[in-house]
């Protein structure tokens, strides 16, 4: 393999691999014979690597019979892959969590993802395994009937959780047509009777490099693991077919949802969901900051408003970054002598107030500053940044790591009003109650 | 496999403290986490929710800054700050920029000796405890390990935890005269304080020094733990909550070791074979093999310095499988007991526990954390390099005198969930 420089730095070309360009020490390539994209994050300081591959495909591409086939599947990917499996002891988990490697996967609605971080001399190892998985994995009946218990008894852990199983009905109410409808777990029917061959046909349609990027972070020689990666993912083929574009469009909504779950016991919560854009919208960063401002410190609206007052234990507004048109939630956990009605009614006043006054120069300066050190937190450790990658990954462009921050420090207070005249409207939004039916 | 950490340095403080500081070569972020002598093991049962809510309002106003005046001050720099309460100690955790590390340590000062506790806070406080305490009813999880603390040790012992009940009827009585005085508790006395990250250590030991020499001394020694005095017997108890699609169960053991003990680190090892990650006995068995759950752990609670702790595990079953899963979780915890401690099994776990160690100090935060405890438990300095050799020198047969202090026939179990009726 012919090995050379790229003019501007110290970044490896490789024959195999095309460079496309640096952005704040992480080099993007993407494999040419079968279009993988390969990130490459170096980083001395600690002797650890880390390495995520990231498959473009979550619960988004599932459907009605065969919700939560991405998570289930993941979780047979663990199961052995043809040259690294139980039969020859060199399973994930005696590769690699033996030697003290953090080894585990995520799903979720646009990405599904599968990690090691490991002390650095393993990588080549975790290289090996997961070119072997991406498209040699053992996906087989009696792994899917082992293993189908386990994910229920998953999805039975969430059931217990109030806030679980309230943000699954927000989901389910406010998509009536696109999948973010469905939680990526899935539902328990379709958990417990996904046939194998449609799980295998889901692993043939998405598990492909072209499909996927490969992020390497951390300790380690840039050329030698370049060389690796296409040498170990090299020998897939590109996806025979593209996988299915989703082109369902969620129908406008016509008028607030409500959504009520009572349940024995003492937990209380009143969340309310707005429709927002896409991840990659131009209003998403003046969202964000609404987020931040509404609730997520001591100082946000909603913690002085209500936790400050007693009206509630618990505070947050997360604006959900996906791929297509998302929601962004805020979640009140109630104190005993809160009611759910009256919640409901202090927060709506909580939002007009931001939409008819809008926030002041003191807020967005403290959301700039807290904004500052998320992103010194993002490079805090392999894994830290692999998830941070992974998630700008997912909504269709890595380098948004790179210029949302920057999109951020640019929001403006009247930008912020706006976002929240726009977006905090009733009839986009879906209501929802927990009641505890022994409170 | 090479062992190789970012060099972290200690300056003694007066009155027993103890200074660490790490700078590493993450940029922009200063991790700080400390704690003062003055926790719950220093009051009364009836009242040692005091410290809970002590720590939860230091922030909220001293005698120089109103409570909106030090948050707003805080978040405008982009610091972050945080009080909490252990057993013996009153901890706080912070991050800010390199810049204003001063800042932030002086605020940390500010809260601990001049908090003043307004009445309306204390009102609130008490309001929002008593709704976590009331939402915790609900939770299987805290409800199970409540319980199993009640199994294991005497109503007086730190480790017995009252029932929410009885806590509910503790946090009503709390009045703000409580609070004050048990401010007056905290002061430099016993500090341990570790600053991580971005930062140079004559800066850091200046801006700390500087901080923490004006505090008042505050409590100087931890207080002597009783030994715990209720006989091991395997006892169970069942909590039923309805509509809930999950058990949490716990099964334990009280055993009469210390962090200090000789035996301190062979029972982590030993947890760590039972019940750590996906190749341990547990999660082979009982996950991979019969599906029976997501997870199967086990691990030492209750430990420090001072105190006698437990040895427990913990799994979620499906109520439809609540019996027989509990069934096979007591027979293959004795499977292992007899055929599962093996040189082999042994040295694998070793290998996994050095290992993943070093991932774990890849992060700022998770050295500021693990040098806080360090110092916390007493352990010099160089256990942050020598564990890995503190683990690699455990034996089968320290494995096996670790082994003595957990009779199976005595393991008792705490369930909590909707259980179906036979």
């Amino acid at each position: 393999m012919r090995m050379r420089f790229s003019n501007s730095s110290s970044v490896p070309i490789l024959d195999g691999a095309t460079f496309i360009r640096s952005l704040e020490g992480i080099h993007e390539y993407r494999l040419d014979s079968n279009g993988l994209q390969i990130l490459l994050a170096p980083d001395a300081t600690t002797p650890v690597a880390g390495l995520m591959v990231t498959y473009r495909v979550g619960s988004r591409n599932e459907a009605v019979g065969y919700t939560g086939a991405t998570h289930l599947l993941e979780h047979l990917m663990f199961k052995g892959s043809k040259n690294f499996n139980k039969a020859k002891g060199n399973t994930i988990w005696e590769l690699l969590e033996t030697k003290g490697a953090l080894v585990n996967a995520t799903t979720w609605n646009d990405r599904t993802n599968y990690y090691a971080v490991v002390p650095q001399e393993y990588l080549p190892s975790a290289i090996a395994l997961e070119a072997d998985r991406m498209r040699r994995a053992n996906i087989v009946e009696e792994d899917r009937q082992s293993e189908m218990p386990i994910v229920r008894n998953e999805f039975e852990r969430g059931e217990n959780k109030m806030m679980h199983a309230l943000d699954k009905q927000l989901w389910a109410l406010a998509y009536t047509a696109h999948p973010y409808h469905h939680p990526t777990i899935g539902w328990r029917s379709d958990i417990e009777n996904v046939s194998i061959e449609r799980l295998k046909k889901f692993y043939d349609d998405f598990y492909h490099p072209d499909n996927a990027t490969v992020s390497v972070v951390g300790s380690f020689d840039s050329e030698a693991t370049l060389a690796a990666i296409i040498k170990e993912f090299g020998v897939h083929s590109k996806a025979p077919i593209s996988s299915a574009k989703i082109y369902t469009e969620e129908p406008k909504q016509e008028g607030e949802r409500r959504a009520v779950i009572k349940r024995a016991g003492h937990s209380n919560m009143v969340a309310i969901a707005h429709k927002i854009p896409a991840a990659t919208d131009p209003d998403m960063p003046a969202i964000l900051m609404l987020a931040f401002i509404l609730g997520a410190s001591k100082t946000s609206r909603l913690y002085r408003a209500l936790i400050d007052t007693a009206l509630a234990t618990d505070v947050s507004t997360t604006c959900y970054q996906f791929r297509d048109p998302s929601l962004l939630i805020s979640y009140i956990t109630l104190t005993p002598r809160t009611r759910h009605e009256a919640m409901e009614k202090r927060l709506k006043q909580e939002f007009q107030k931001i939409i008819s006054k809008g926030v002041t120069v003191q807020e967005l300066t403290q959301a700039k500053r807290f904004l500052r050190a998320y992103v010194a937190s993002r490079r805090d450790g392999p894994y830290a940044l692999l998830e941070s990658l992974n998630e700008e990954i997912a909504t269709g462009d890595w380098a948004r790591f790179v210029t949302l921050p920057q999109a951020l420090m640019r929001v403006t207070a009247k930008e912020v009003q706006k976002v929240a005249k726009k977006y905090l409207i009733d009839d986009q939004s879906t209501v929802g109650y927990f009641i505890g039916t022994n409170a | 496999m090479k062992n190789e950490f970012h060099p972290a340095q200690e300056f003694p403080m007066p009155h027993g403290g103890r200074l660490f500081i790490a700078p590493t070569h993450v940029r922009d972020i200063v991790i700080v986490n400390g704690s003062v002598l003055g926790g719950r093991n220093m009051l009364p049962k009836t009242l040692n929710l005091v410290s809970l809510l002590t720590a939860d309002l230091l922030d909220a106003g001293t005698a120089k800054k109103k409570k909106d005046v030090l948050r707003d001050t805080l978040a405008g720099k982009g610091i972050s700050l945080s009080f909490s309460s252990s057993g013996d100690r009153t901890e706080f955790s912070g991050q800010c920029f390199p810049e204003d590390l001063s800042m932030l340590l002086s605020t940390i000062t500010e809260c601990l000796e001049g908090a003043i506790f307004p009445e309306a806070e204390v009102k609130n406080a008490k309001a929002l405890a008593l709704g976590n305490l009331a939402e915790s009813k609900s939770n299987t999880r805290t409800r199970a390990e409540y319980a199993l603390s009640a199994l294991l040790y005497d109503p007086e012992h730190v480790n017995c935890a009252l029932p929410i009940e009885t806590q509910e009827k503790n946090v009503a009585a709390i009045r703000r005269a409580h609070l004050q005085d048990f401010r007056k508790k905290l002061g430099k006395g016993g500090l341990v304080l570790a600053i991580v990250g971005d930062i140079a250590v004559a800066t850091a030991r200046s801006a700390a020094e500087k901080a923490f020499g004006k505090l008042a001394v505050g409590t100087t020694t931890a207080p002597i733990k009783q030994v715990n005095k209720k006989l091991q017997k395997e006892n169970e108890k069942l909590i039923p909550i309805a509509d809930k699609a999950n058990i949490d169960i716990l099964l334990g053991v009280a055993i009469p070791l210390t962090v200090q003990h000789q035996l301190y680190h062979p029972m982590k090892v030993l947890a760590e074979m039972l019940g750590g990650g996906v190749t341990s006995h547990l999660m082979q068995t009982i996950r991979e093999r019969d599906g029976l759950t997501y997870g199967a752990h086990s691990s030492l609670m209750g430990l420090d310095a001072g105190a006698d702790g437990y040895f427990k595990i913990w799994a979620t079953f499906s109520p439809d499988k609540y019996k027989e899963s509990v069934e096979k979780l007591r027979e293959e915890i004795g499977i292992f007991f007899l055929k599962g401690l093996t040189e082999e099994a042994l040295n694998k776990r070793k290998e996994e526990m050095t290992g993943s160690y070093l991932v774990a100090l890849s992060t700022t935060q998770n050295l500021a954390h693990s040098l806080h405890s360090i110092g916390a438990n007493g352990f010099e300095l160089s256990y942050l390099t020598e564990y890995p050799n503190i683990i690699r020198a455990v034996s089968l047969s320290d494995i096996m005198k670790a082994t003595d202090l957990i009779p199976l026939d005595k393991l008792s179990l705490a369930a909590s969930g909707t259980f179906k009726k036979k």
